[in-house]
């Protein structure tokens, strides 16, 4: 697919993205549509590591969780008086790309597994670290209270919270259902995107994908595997940071589960289940899980469960992902190829 | 007069307490072939390895191009200019031909590490050409936009070579080129082989003596993991200590 093609469909489809989501079949609400959006970019960033360096990561649960941190404690701790929303922003995600360079260079000399197990040990150390400094993250109650600074454009100082203008869309509600949040955060989703798709068309993304491919060969021609997986595990553990600050931001609040191994899991679980090493597949699963999550979970206790099988039967039956099966559906199968077409 | 550019004193590599190099006195001029040959185990491939870099050296130095390289990686020596070809072909499956040996000539021109994340590498003139150039060299331009991993074992191989080559290599280590072809793709291997001897520096690994004799300029022969012999392809024919070990001599009966 031509670039400008990719990103007119990207576009339309996040402008459609919240108006279908109120159809009555659907059911969805404008504010689950960016909270999809917004954890979405950590299932990009969760993706990247894994689509595209081939590592599975079971920890990025803590980069997620200390962006959120990060940017609650700004607004209310460390920088009361700043009333700046990029500080806030800013904060989180740096604390969460210095301890992706930290742990990032612990780990990326392992392999599978152990690279697997070793990021859940210290997303682990960093929740009971989290947890226990109670005087600075309130322990187990997390942040609260957290209100997001207005937005500084450069000629104005916008309140996300707003809504847009009313406008009736028919089956679809009203316009004014739909708050600067959801544009805000659709933007966001959407330079993500593309910073990804450049990112492994790159000079740098061949190298990744090289090393991706056969590390023995990649260190025969020169490259050095270790300096590129770490970079692109900052990079992911960057993304992941912003989407957990954007996330305290929009919802004013900071839980503990941020941090836990069952939110590592779940980027897992969106990122498969929409195509692991597809641009957009991690936005897709994101938004199927947390779409059934919220109208199964409501009527049926059991949602777990549900999760489970859904889970399930995608590896099953479409083991490249959603996004994943309908591009190979399509043909193609050399990787290069793969990003140029933008899969 | 041509300079040594490959040197080793005292070279060794040991696993435990089981040396499979040991004392490897060894030196190579700029464009000489030499082939390194010896009963199995002699310890050829361990050899190899602690010049490419693949594994660390027990004992001893390595001296490229001027340069001390004991320490160095893997990846800084084939920066210098060290390219190894594999026994068993190691490539990219999934990428084309082509795109093997551009990541090669890319590598190349880029460095070690590139945080080049905006652009793609099209823009950078030259690439295409080495890439281009390197799969000329081994008779592979025809297949170039072929996934690799369908390419025969013979073109594998070669591929394996023309990603070497696409490194821009002072030196090049080929472990056994022919092993496991049928005879053809044997013959046309040592043809290539022979051209590019004719414009390099070479160190071949190869058990097919008909081929080695006609192609070396000279010839080390490992046995035990040190060097038992060094001399003209004639020379080494006539050695008498050289008959033992692949005749006879300490593996007796097992011949």
């Amino acid at each position: 697919m031509t670039g400008w093609r990719f990103y007119a469909l990207l576009a339309a489809g996040l402008a459609l993205f919240p108006l279908i989501f109120h159809l009555p079949p659907i059911n969805g609400y404008a504010g689950l549509a960016t909270e999809i959006l917004i954890v979405g970019i950590a299932a990009i960033g969760f993706n990247l590591l894994l689509g595209y360096a081939g590592q599975l990561s079971y920890g990025h649960a803590a980069f997620y969780g200390l962006g959120s941190y990060g940017s609650g404690l700004a607004v209310l701790t460390f920088f009361p008086h700043a009333q700046s929303f990029a500080l806030a922003l800013f904060t989180g995600i740096a604390i969460a790309g210095i301890a992706a360079a930290i742990i990032g260079s612990l780990v990326v000399r392992l392999y599978g597994i152990y690279f697997a197990l070793l990021t859940v040990a210290f997303a682990q150390m960093v929740y009971f670290i989290v947890f226990q400094a109670r005087d600075l993250t309130n322990g187990d109650d997390g942040l609260q209270g957290i209100s997001a600074p207005p937005l500084n454009v450069g000629f104005a100082h916008v309140d996300l919270g707003s809504s847009l203008p009313a406008f009736g869309l028919g089956p679809c509600g009203d316009l004014s259902d739909i708050k600067l949040w959801y544009v805000f955060a659709a933007i966001v989703a959407f330079l993500v995107v593309a910073f990804v798709r450049t990112l492994v068309r790159s000079e740098f993304g061949e190298a990744l994908a090289a090393i991706r491919e056969n590390e023995e060969r990649s260190i025969f021609i020169g490259l050095d595997p270790r300096r590129y997986k770490l970079a692109v595990f900052v990079i992911s553990g960057l993304l992941c940071g912003l989407s957990g600050a954007l996330h305290a931001l929009y919802q004013g609040s900071a839980a503990i589960e941020g941090l836990s191994v069952e939110q590592s899991g779940a980027f897992a679980i969106f990122t498969i289940v929409g195509g692991v090493g597809t641009l957009i597949g991690p936005l897709v699963g994101t938004g199927l899980i947390m779409w059934l999550e919220n109208i199964v979970g409501g009527v049926f206790p059991a949602w777990r469960l549900v999760e489970g099988l859904v889970f399930v039967a995608v590896v099953v039956f479409l083991p490249s992902g959603i996004v994943g099966s309908l591009l190979r559906r399509r043909g193609g199968r050399l990787w290069l190829r793969r990003l140029v077409t933008a899969k | 007069m041509s300079a040594t550019i490959l040197q080793t004193r005292g070279l060794g590599k040991s696993f435990g307490h089981f040396a499979a190099n040991a004392d490897i006195d060894f030196a190579v001029e700029a464009g000489e072939v030499r082939a390194v040959i010896g009963p199995n185990g002699a310890g050829k491939t361990t050899f190899f390895n602690l010049l490419a870099g693949v594994t660390p050296a027990s004992a001893g130095t390595i001296a490229f191009d001027g340069g001390d390289v004991t320490r160095a990686s893997g990846q800084h020596r084939v920066r210098l200019g060290i390219a190894k070809a594999f026994q068993t072909a190691n490539i990219y499956p999934d990428a084309t031909v082509l795109q093997n040996c551009r990541l090669a000539a890319l590598a190349r021109i880029t460095g070690a590490f590139n945080l080049q994340m905006l652009r793609g590498s099209a823009r950078i003139g030259g690439v295409d050409a080495m890439a281009q150039e390197a799969l000329g060299r081994v008779d592979l331009g025809g297949v170039a936009h072929v996934r690799a991993g369908d390419l025969s074992h013979g073109d594998k191989k070669r591929l394996d070579i023309a990603i070497a080559l696409a490194t821009q290599p002072k030196v090049l280590l080929l472990d056994e080129p022919v092993a496991g072809m049928s005879k053809d793709e044997a013959r046309k291997t040592e043809a290539l082989v022979r051209k590019l001897a004719a414009t390099m520096t070479v160190l071949i690994i190869e058990h097919d003596m008909e081929m080695i004799m006609g192609i070396s300029d000279s010839i080390t022969v490992l046995h035990q993991g040190r060097v038992l012999a060094t001399g003209t392809p004639a020379e080494i024919r006539s050695d008498q200590r050289v008959q033992d070990a692949y005749l006879g001599g300490h593996t007796a009966g097992h011949v």
